[in-house]
């Protein structure tokens, strides 16, 4: 990411010879705290994926890779994993190709443009607990205000039961979930026009470059970095993203919208599968792990040159 | 007061050398300069000095006490930085006082110190602003004001005219003499500008790549150059170098170039035939004269800077600036003929860019 | 002035679409707050009613035993953001001001803590937990959300303690002031506002939380604002939307009052580099 360069040049002088352990005893205390929390977790998922356990969480021995056999073999697993694919696909394709002429619009000057900011923003300040939850009722099929509303237009003459059919439900799903991801990815491309030169533009114009050609040749080249990140980051949140399909149909009907994270949940938390569960949740860290792995290197490859500035 | 002296100090960033054993002697009431290009070092000399780098290895003492491993806070030293460094949120006053108020003395003394130097300083008026509400050469003066309510040993300034415009500058240049030549304090003063080292220093340290180039009165410097950097640095328009080869026969000593034009050195010149040689010369001892006595030149630019012109002629295949107090009517194209008088040229080894001094 | 006239115009036309769909909901919640229960379930439905029925907020509150949610959710709001704050404080400064080894694999590190999400590591966390005997208790949330938390608020603080010239503290230094007291009388001082920002998104974040109120808090006295409201909907063959959306208003609209005072800052920061 193209942060700004350090502003102090003269990194970590100091004049006690303890210098070395201060800094280490400032970020231990929470250093441990993020190892137990989210460490033990990881270790301990791993070593059940491998027991066989009992409906009530009693680990009964050393099953190998049982578990992940039986996982490979649930078609229940496939569908969720093709639905993942599709939810994640379209939620993130369709934010960005939202976000981005968004945040060109909110980077410009127009009337009431603070008023768009904070209305465009609201549904981060919301829960997706609660969001969902709104969308339920308003999505209600018989007494539902988007069909009071589309009849009253006239674009329907009867009420559509919006989440009884998994394929509607589940399409229905998909744009609340891109509504509530574009305030943080317009943030961050927000965040990236407020650091494009401005000469570059004056000096295009100067050239004779129409909008669009700025478009293309300036706004674009400069914000791949800013639009890669919010790729991988919105792709690790939508992958993750457990409530708004939870509230809205609990990955039904008949499991016809559950993707990973709901099907994980009812595995663990219905089912008492927890073997099964925690290899599923396994593979999942892996996934992540391999999104998180490629965010780190767009991150510390946008970091490298105020990174050695300081080193100096 | 006290003195400063910087005994055989290296600096070591990770496995990259920054300063490479440097020996200064600042004495009692002296106002050194410490200038250079950037990434010299200087900087983080004085930062060293003042206790906010370590020192790798050797001695920094101020008066007679080792200061290597003397925190910041316990050498008496005061500091004005690149950007003030004022505090954000509190006033003037309080900016000026701090110092005072974390030593615990009474109020009255600090009330007396800090109305003295805003005093001094032209500051009365502001005193319960904050900074933000200053202008830069305001804030500059409270930074100054801050280090003299502290009657400390050592002034440290690190850069701190280079955020100022270029007329405001000056009329801080001056003041700072002006305020040095009535407390005497000892002072290390760390600027790229050489200009501002010239006017200001009683000596100028020279430094390049965390070495020491040469330490001299500021005329002294300029007058007699130790090596081709200094030569370069100090002045402005800078000397003109012209390379070439040194002949010897009959001994008589000349300068043959590149193109084969032939320049006579004094006959005293200490060099032997075949070196490679510099000849440097300042813009200011280059004249206009009849082209019998001087050798032939072409006008390329003609730049006037109202007080002289600046010339810049096409001379033994190399271009040579000269500064003339007189408005000549020259034009681009014209061939003349310039000379200089022999004791004002400056020799350099060609390989070794050290000067070379005529017995 | 003109062309800036015409700008907006176009401009609000092409955002009104999203506009609309943003705030429906919103519309939703108040007209369903405060409507009679009676006409919740009319055919065909409309956005009409017939009176404003503000008494279904103290309804709601009495009948939902709100009020204790909404403690539950401020206490583990606030305890996880102190929390996080005081460990993330020293953590950020430490980036911010010294090298020291291990500093690469550290921001590695919050990287990737940043990226897991509580989701994933549900169950092992529910085990922890029950390991902890902390299940049914606040603090486990306390817990996991400070520590979910802390690299977000990490990242966020640095690039904030980045912008506070170091050399104020050295001027402090020389000035004759220790280290403690620099940091005291200089530094923090100038950091309040940072860590305020900071500490709102991190409370933010914690009232909105959902997966892991959900997993680790079973008995309904101890329920969150967003579980309670969830409770009310999932498996309930009569819902009393009227109360759920009293109660979703009452849990959204000061949250999002302050939001959106403050994102300008969370902009500012992601300028700042706090994507990172």
């Amino acid at each position: 990411m193209p942060a700004l360069p350090a502003p102090n040049v003269h990194d970590g002088s100091e004049m006690t010879s303890f210098s070395g352990l201060k800094p280490l005893a400032m970020i231990l205390p929470g250093l441990f705290l993020a190892m137990f929390i989210i460490g033990y977790p990881v270790a301990d998922l791993a070593y059940t994926s491998l027991q066989e356990v009992s409906r009530f969480g009693k680990l009964q021995g050393f099953a190998g890779f049982a578990n992940f056999a039986e996982v490979f073999s649930d078609p229940l697993f496939w569908s969720s994993l093709y639905r993942t694919a599709i939810w994640t696909v379209c939620v993130v394709a369709g934010t960005l190709l939202l976000s981005l002429p968004i945040a060109i619009m909110l980077n410009e000057d127009f009337y009431g443009r603070g008023l768009a900011r904070v209305i465009i923003m609201l549904p981060w300040a919301i829960s997706l607990t609660m969001t969902a939850v709104v969308w339920r009722w308003t999505l209600n099929g018989r007494s539902g205000l988007l069909n009071a509303t589309l009849m009253d237009v006239g674009i329907i003459a009867e009420p559509i039961e919006w989440l009884a059919e998994a394929q509607l439900a589940f399409t229905v799903e998909i744009l609340v979930g891109i509504l509530v991801s574009i305030p943080f990815t317009t943030t961050i491309f927000l965040g990236g026009l407020s650091s494009m030169p401005q000469e570059s533009y004056e000096a295009s114009m100067v050239d004779g470059a129409t909008r669009w050609d700025q478009f293309i040749h300036i706004t674009l080249p400069l914000m791949k970095p800013f639009i890669n990140i919010a790729i991988v980051l919105n792709v690790i949140y939508v992958f993750n993203s457990l409530p708004i399909i939870w509230v809205m149909t609990e990955g039904g009907p008949a499991n016809g919208t559950d993707i990973l994270v709901t099907y994980l949940y009812k595995l663990a938390f219905r089912f008492g599968q927890l073997g099964k569960a925690a290899a599923i949740s396994l593979i999942m860290f892996g996934v992540l792990l391999a999104f998180t792995i490629l965010y780190v290197m767009l991150v510390s490859r946008g970091d490298r040159q105020p990174e050695e500035v300081e080193e100096g | 007061m006290a003195s400063v002296t910087i005994r055989n100090v290296e600096k070591v960033f990770g496995s990259i050398k920054v300063i490479h054993g440097v020996d200064i002697e600042v004495a009692e009431h002296e106002f050194v300069v410490l200038v250079g290009p950037s990434g010299c070092g200087k900087s983080t000399l004085l930062r060293m000095i003042a206790g906010l780098e370590t020192i790798s290895s050797g001695d920094i003492m101020i008066g007679e006490r080792v200061v290597n491993k003397v925190p910041a806070r316990d050498r008496d030293i005061a500091m004005v930085f690149q950007n003030y460094a004022l505090y954000p949120h509190m006033n003037i006053f309080d900016n000026m006082g701090f110092s005072l108020k974390l030593r615990k003395r009474p109020k009255s003394e600090i009330d007396r110190k800090v109305m003295e130097a805003a005093e001094t300083l032209n500051l009365r008026p502001y005193l319960q602003r904050s900074p933000a509400q200053l202008s830069g050469g305001q804030r500059q003066r409270v930074a100054m004001g801050r280090a003299l309510v502290r009657d400390a040993q050592v002034f440290l300034f690190d850069e701190p005219l280079s955020n100022l415009d270029a007329k405001l500058r000056v009329t801080m240049r001056t003041e700072i003499k002006a305020l040095h030549q009535r407390l005497k304090t000892t002072s290390v003063y760390v600027t790229h500008d050489q200009i501002e080292a010239m006017t200001m220093a009683d000596r100028i340290v020279v430094m390049r790549d965390g070495r020491v180039e040469q330490v001299g009165a500021p005329l002294e410097l300029y007058d007699r150059p130790g090596n081709l950097f200094v030569a370069d640095f100090l002045g402005s328009p800078s000397m003109n170098f012209i390379e070439g080869n040194a002949r010897r026969s009959d001994g008589a000593a000349l300068l043959e170039t590149a193109n084969g034009s032939q320049i006579p050195l004094p006959e005293n010149a200490p060099v032997v035939d075949g070196q490679p040689v510099v000849l440097g010369l300042r813009p200011e001892h280059l004249s206009l004269t009849d082209p019998e006595e001087g050798f032939a030149a072409t006008v390329k630019v003609v730049e006037p800077t109202g007080a002289n012109v600046e010339v810049f002629f096409d001379f033994a295949g190399q271009e040579v600036c000269a500064v003339f107090n007189e408005r000549y009517p020259l034009v681009a194209g014209q061939k003349m003929a310039i000379s200089w008088l022999p004791d004002k040229v400056h020799l350099f080894d060609g390989v070794s860019g050290q000067r070379l001094e005529s017995e | 002035m003109q062309s800036k006239l015409i700008r907006s115009i176009v401009y609000w036309v092409i955002l009104s679409p999203l506009v609309v769909v943003i705030l429906f909901p919103f519309g939703v919640m108040f007209v369903t707050a405060v409507r009679p229960r009676d006409e919740l379930f009319v055919f065909p439905p409309t956005w009409w009613f017939s009176e404003f029925r503000w008494g279904n907020f103290a309804e709601m509150w009495v009948k939902t035993s709100f009020g204790q949610a909404l403690l539950n959710s401020v206490y583990v709001s606030v305890m996880s953001t102190l929390l996080a704050l005081a460990l993330s404080i020293p953590a950020a400064y430490a980036l911010s001001r010294y090298r020291f080894p291990g500093k690469g694999a550290y921001r590695t590190f919050l990287l990737m803590t940043q990226m897991m999400s509580p989701i994933v590591l549900v169950l092992g966390l529910f085990r922890l937990m029950v390991a902890l005997g902390m299940v049914n208790n606040l603090n486990s949330l306390v817990l996991t959300y400070a520590a979910f938390n802390m690299a977000f608020t990490i990242w966020m603080l640095q690039s904030y303690f980045n912008t506070i010239p170091r050399d104020l503290e050295e001027a402090a230094w020389i000035d004759g002031a220790t280290h403690f007291s620099s940091l005291i009388r200089i530094f923090l001082p100038l950091a309040v506002p940072a860590m305020a920002v900071t500490g709102i998104f991190s409370f933010i974040n914690a009232w909105n939380e959902f997966v892991l109120a959900l997993t680790m808090i079973r008995s309904s006295d101890d329920f969150t604002l967003p579980v309670q409201i969830y409770s009310q909907v999932a498996g309930r063959y009569q819902v009393e939307w009227h109360h759920v959306m009293a109660g979703t208003v009452l849990a959204t609209v000061p949250v999002a009052i302050v939001f959106s005072w403050l994102q300008k800052y969370l902009i500012r920061g992601m300028a700042l580099g706090a994507v990172k």
